[in-house]
């Protein structure tokens, strides 16, 4: 980092013999501090001792508590001072101290005091302090103030406090909530940075409310924002609106199109560039409403600042792996790029070409690179090959000029990363590319001759073992393997043992001569390869004492190990803990991956159990639901669960995703767990959160939503909704569901998904909360003791019509399923042909109330049903909310 | 977010770093990331001409200034375009406060302003001022001229 290019000071020499912190030590320093104590302060003797402090604290020095609680209550002192400098510093000392909440008070007054001061700067200052130091219940106090300043009109006083406010959102957001009037007014503001501030802030407070940001973005892109900073903000508010809202049906157009389009001639580059990237980012983009972008990001590739042209080569990289032809416009001023001094630019720039180029550039293209691969770094290379395996798949018949490229790099120095990234990519070419097969195998034997890296040599050795003896001469390879087993470590040696039987088992003419070279192995110092060597001469010598049919003795040598090793290992541990006289069977361990109950991956510590081992007490559902739900720190608070329901669906059979829902009801909120399975194999979905809108659901309001981090391929994974509801009441309602992800690609040979991914919805089911969800199914053993001990002081007797009905089993399931009852006894069997009927049910209704139901059925000549309905309960209001459901149900 | 600003001297060690939002755990692995992502790449690169690297979904801008070398790291919106839009905001305020390209001894002569100018140009991880002669004006608490 030496500056050739500066020119020397002709001081220099002496300036760098004395730094003003050379020797700087916290103990002196901190000892200096006590100046801040002085009754008489030196203010530069004071700024002077702060500085130091700060440099040592950017140095990443810690202070003790007692250390800092001593400077914090010196510095406090300062604020006696009046001297502007210094106050300033002290402002700084008080956010980089953070003092905690017990001795914030010490200074609350001396800021509320600035906070109200005429001095504009004093105001803007004390402002940021106190929201870096303050907790909830000073906010409150100090709101007003807040609210005020930010209509200040100083600018620096209404950033201090929006900027405040963007901060405090996170930790209270109920008062930040309310400044939205303010907010709104500053957003109107003629300071450009206030202006920007005030639409960030105003944003966060209306992020979950569609509607008001889309009239949000509605006004502002037809007025003037005059920050090019704000102007950014706009454009991505803008593009979640257009995300949200889709296309406008009848005239085909999208809309807020043509303010994007509009904003590429903004005269600010970073307005043109968010614009541009907006566009490549709509789904489902014509090439129509490309082009535009297109063109300006091509003029970005060759602007003079690196930034700008790391800026737009990144973003039509990305748009190149959907819109390939798009981009090749660009492909000749990419090309300049490959000789950028900024390599992160120059790898954006060849994979961006490797995915755009066309068969008869590929030549070309693999001159420019083999250039440029020596002198870029290992991360970069591995883009490269990545990229180079891609087109190698996408134009097969230039195989020869890339397989000869990634030899030739597999031959020079690189990490272990670089080099097995290069072998999986010759590999799958291999695999892909008949034609490949021989050229391919010979470079890797020509690899392993002189690889360092014991994972690639094994590797390739057993795939060498399965590919090697279906080409037209396998005996050329035997040489490579047998120089394994004498220059190599033992567990590349085992490995060359094990190739060497896999030919001599598949290629009867090189047999005997195999069997000379496994002999030579017996006499090896490792036990593994010794091992080895016996039992293959033993398979493959044929005494019938191992194998006894020839398929049998290639489906133990190429047979794929089909026992998760997980089991495997889980057995070998239970085998080895209770020592037995009878052998280790493989037969035993259970072939089925055995996912971790649900309870169990979540709580810390807790292993599962061994096979072996007696099965633990089964739990049942609601127990691992209350497990699950109480370790979420989220909900932990919500107290004991009452009741889970049964799984609801909310996507059909087959669908891409497979999501059902569990409510778990509890006295005061409700939890949605959307159990998510993902179906697609190329797909990886992250952050993957359910959109509850609740609007049919007026007594319920969303508190807390935990995403689920990721969610691959046929693992399921949850993700939770939480509502807060009245206390005991058994509100319902309607909630409709979207499910939103970040959907990557995943290559299925590699199962790696790409870095970048795109955002996306899918529509689910409605939901349901129903009466029945907050019943309890607990039956009694004899109903009619029950119903007697409960005695008739809270009985609640009425009779309905429930109308014409096609039978009384119909009638008598569709109430037991809206009461969501245990029906005891029996009662829930309808004799057939008869004209009447009594179920009873029994069940527990929210706050843990026992409650008994008689339902009786009968039948008038017009087919018209009605029902007799007494419940008793241990308390009056619940029988009559039993009522209710029923009159409403 | 605007993960962190690091000012190193020539020899990569540490003039000022703060970070907003990096555990306590991960700081030392980014310092020693940047550090050498500038040993790698600044040889010989002029005064204040950026350079920009990407990690996964973080972005860094860094540059030199006479014996310093400024990094800035971010995520989200602020990306490549936005950080070259604080580090030209740093690199401008530093040579405002040392009245020319600094050399390491003059910054830790003026690091008391310094630190005063990045405590106004982001704070707890977002821009928050960005015109070098306004920032001059508040470390001295001064109102903003245009006010």
């Amino acid at each position: 980092m030496a500056q050739p290019l500066l020119k020397k000071d002709d001081d220099r020499d002496d300036e760098m013999e004395y730094s003003p912190f050379l020797g700087i030590e916290k103990g002196a320093v901190l000892q200096e501090a006590r100046v801040f104590n002085d009754p008489q302060l030196d203010p530069r003797r004071c700024s002077q001792v702060i500085t130091k402090l700060l440099y040592l604290l950017n140095q990443g020095e810690t202070f003790t508590k007692i250390e800092a609680t001593e400077v914090f209550f010196a510095v406090t002192k300062l604020f006696q001072s009046k001297d502007v400098g210094l106050r300033r510093m002290v402002y700084l000392m008080i956010k980089e101290l953070s003092p905690s909440a017990d001795e914030v008070i010490i200074v609350t007054s001396s800021l509320m005091k600035d906070m109200n001061s005429r001095t504009d700067m004093y105001r803007a200052n004390a402002i940021r302090v106190l929201c870096r130091i303050t907790d909830g219940t000073l906010l409150t106090q100090i709101e007003r103030y807040l609210k005020q300043a930010i209509v200040d009109k100083n600018p620096v006083v209404a950033s201090a406090s929006l900027v405040s406010g963007i901060h405090l959102l996170q930790t209270n957001p109920e008062i930040v909530k309310r400044w939205s009037n303010e907010v709104q007014e500053a957003v109107q503001s003629r300071a450009a940075l206030v202006q920007f501030h005030a639409l960030g802030l105003l944003h966060q407070i209306r992020q979950n409310d569609r509607l008001a940001v889309s009239k949000l973005v509605t006004s502002l892109t037809r007025g003037t924002v005059r920050s090019p900073l704000a102007q950014c903000l706009l454009i991505r508010y803008t593009s979640q609106v257009i995300r949200e809202s889709g296309m406008n049906n009848q005239t085909g157009e999208r809309p807020f199109y043509d303010y994007l389009e509009g904003c590429l001639r903004h005269k600010a580059e970073m307005v043109i560039f968010e614009a541009a990237r907006a566009i490549t980012e709509l789904s489902g983009v014509t090439s129509r409403e490309l082009n535009p972008a297109i063109t300006v990001l091509q003029l970005f590739l060759s602007s003079s600042k690196p930034v700008l042209r790391f800026a737009a080569v990144r973003t039509l990289n990305k748009v190149a792996m959907t819109h390939a032809t798009a981009v090749t416009n660009c492909n000749i001023d990419m090309e300049s790029l490959i000789s950028d001094q900024n390599r992160s630019i120059a790898t954006l720039a060849i994979t961006t070409l490797l995915k755009t180029g066309n068969e008869s550039s590929v030549d070309r293209l693999m001159k420019q690179i083999t250039n440029f691969m020596s002198d870029i770094a290992d991360e970069f290379k591995i883009v490269v090959v990545d990229a180079i395996r891609s087109l190698c798949l996408k134009f097969p018949l230039k195989y020869r000029s890339l397989m000869n490229f990634l030899s030739n790099i597999l031959r020079e120095e690189g990490g272990f990363d670089y080099k097995k990234a290069i072998v999986d990519s010759i590999v799958i070419l291999i695999r892909d590319i008949p034609d490949a097969k021989e050229s391919g195998l010979l470079h890797l034997c020509e690899f392993i001759e002189d690889c360092e890296f014991t994972y690639l040599s094994t590797q390739i050795l057993h795939f060498l073992g399965n590919e090697g003896p279906k080409t037209s001469d396998p005996s050329k390879y035997i040489r490579y393997i047998y120089n394994r087993v004498i220059l190599e470590n033992a567990t590349v040696r085992a490995a060359a043992v094990s190739t060497l039987a896999k030919f001599g088992a598949t290629v009867d003419s090189l047999k005997p001569r195999i069997f000379i070279l496994l002999k030579r192995c017996l006499f090896d110092n490792d036990d593994e390869v010794r091992d080895r060597a016996t039992l293959y001469l033993n398979t493959l010598g044929g005494d019938g004492s191992v194998v006894e049919t020839d398929s049998a003795m290639k489906e133990f040598l190429f047979g794929s190990f089909d026992i998760p090793l997980a089991n495997m290992e889980t057995s070998l541990k239970n085998y080895i803990q209770e020592p037995s006289e009878e052998p280790f069977d493989i037969d035993s361990v259970p072939k089925e991956v055995k996912s971790q109950p649900l309870a169990e991956k979540k709580a810390p510590g807790k292993k599962p159990t061994g096979l072996g081992a007696p099965p633990s007490a089964p739990t049942s559902a609601a127990d691992a639901y209350e497990k699950l739900l109480l370790s979420i720190p989220e909900f932990a608070s919500f107290g004991k669960l009452f009741k889970s329901s049964a799984p609801v669906e909310l996507t059909e059979a087959e669908t891409e995703y497979a999501v059902n829902v569990v409510k778990h009801i509890f006295d005061n909120h409700v939890v949605f767990q959307y159990n998510c399975t993902n179906t697609i194999p190329e797909q990886l979905l992250e952050n993957v959160v359910v959109v509850v809108d609740a609007s049919e659901a007026e007594e319920f309001s969303e508190i807390a939503s935990k995403p689920l981090r990721s969610l691959s391929y046929d693992s399921p994974g949850q993700t939770f909704v939480a509502f807060g509801k009245p206390e005991g009441v058994p509100a319902v309602g309607k909630f409709s569901n979207m499910l939103r992800f970040i959907v990557k690609e995943v290559d299925p040979s590699t199962g790696e998904a790409e870095e970048d991914g795109v955002e996306d919805e899918y529509q689910l089911e409605d939901l349901e909360v129903v009466a029945a969800d907050y019943i309890l199914k607990v039956g009694v053993s004899n109903f009619k003791n029950a119903w007697e001990s409960m005695g008739p002081d809270c009985e609640r007797v009425d009779e309905y019509g429930l109308g014409p009905r096609e039978s009384l089993t119909e009638a008598v399931n569709a109430v037991i399923s809206l009461l969501g009852m245990q029906p005891c006894e029996g009662t829930e069997v309808v004799a057939s042909n008869s004209r009447s009927h009594t179920c009873l049910l029994s069940g527990v209704y929210i706050g843990n109330v026992k409650v008994l139901v008689r339902l009786s059925f009968g039948i008038d000549g017009q087919k018209e049903f009605a029902m007799k309905l007494a419940v008793r309960s241990e308390d009056e209001s619940v029988s009559d909310a039993i009522h209710e459901i029923v009159a409403s149900g | 977010m605007l993960l962190a600003v690091l000012v190193a001297n020539s020899e990569g060690n540490i003039l000022v770093e703060r970070f907003n939002g990096v555990p306590a755990e991960e700081r030392l692995h980014w310092r020693s990331f940047l550090v050498k992502l500038g040993a790698d790449n600044l040889k010989g690169v002029k005064n204040e001409e950026l350079l920009v690297a990407s990690h996964k979904s973080v972005y860094i801008v860094y540059t030199v200034l006479g014996d310093v070398s400024i990094f800035v790291v971010g995520k989200d919106e602020y990306d490549e375009l936005a950080l070259s839009e604080a580090i030209f905001v740093i690199t401008s305020a530093v040579k405002d406060v040392c009245g020319k390209v600094p050399t390491e001894r003059l910054f830790l002569d003026k690091y008391g302003k310094i630190c005063l100018c990045l405590d106004e140009i982001v704070w707890k991880g977002l821009l928050e001022n960005t015109d070098k002669d306004r920032i001059k004006r508040l470390v001295r608490l001064k109102p903003p001229t245009e006010f």
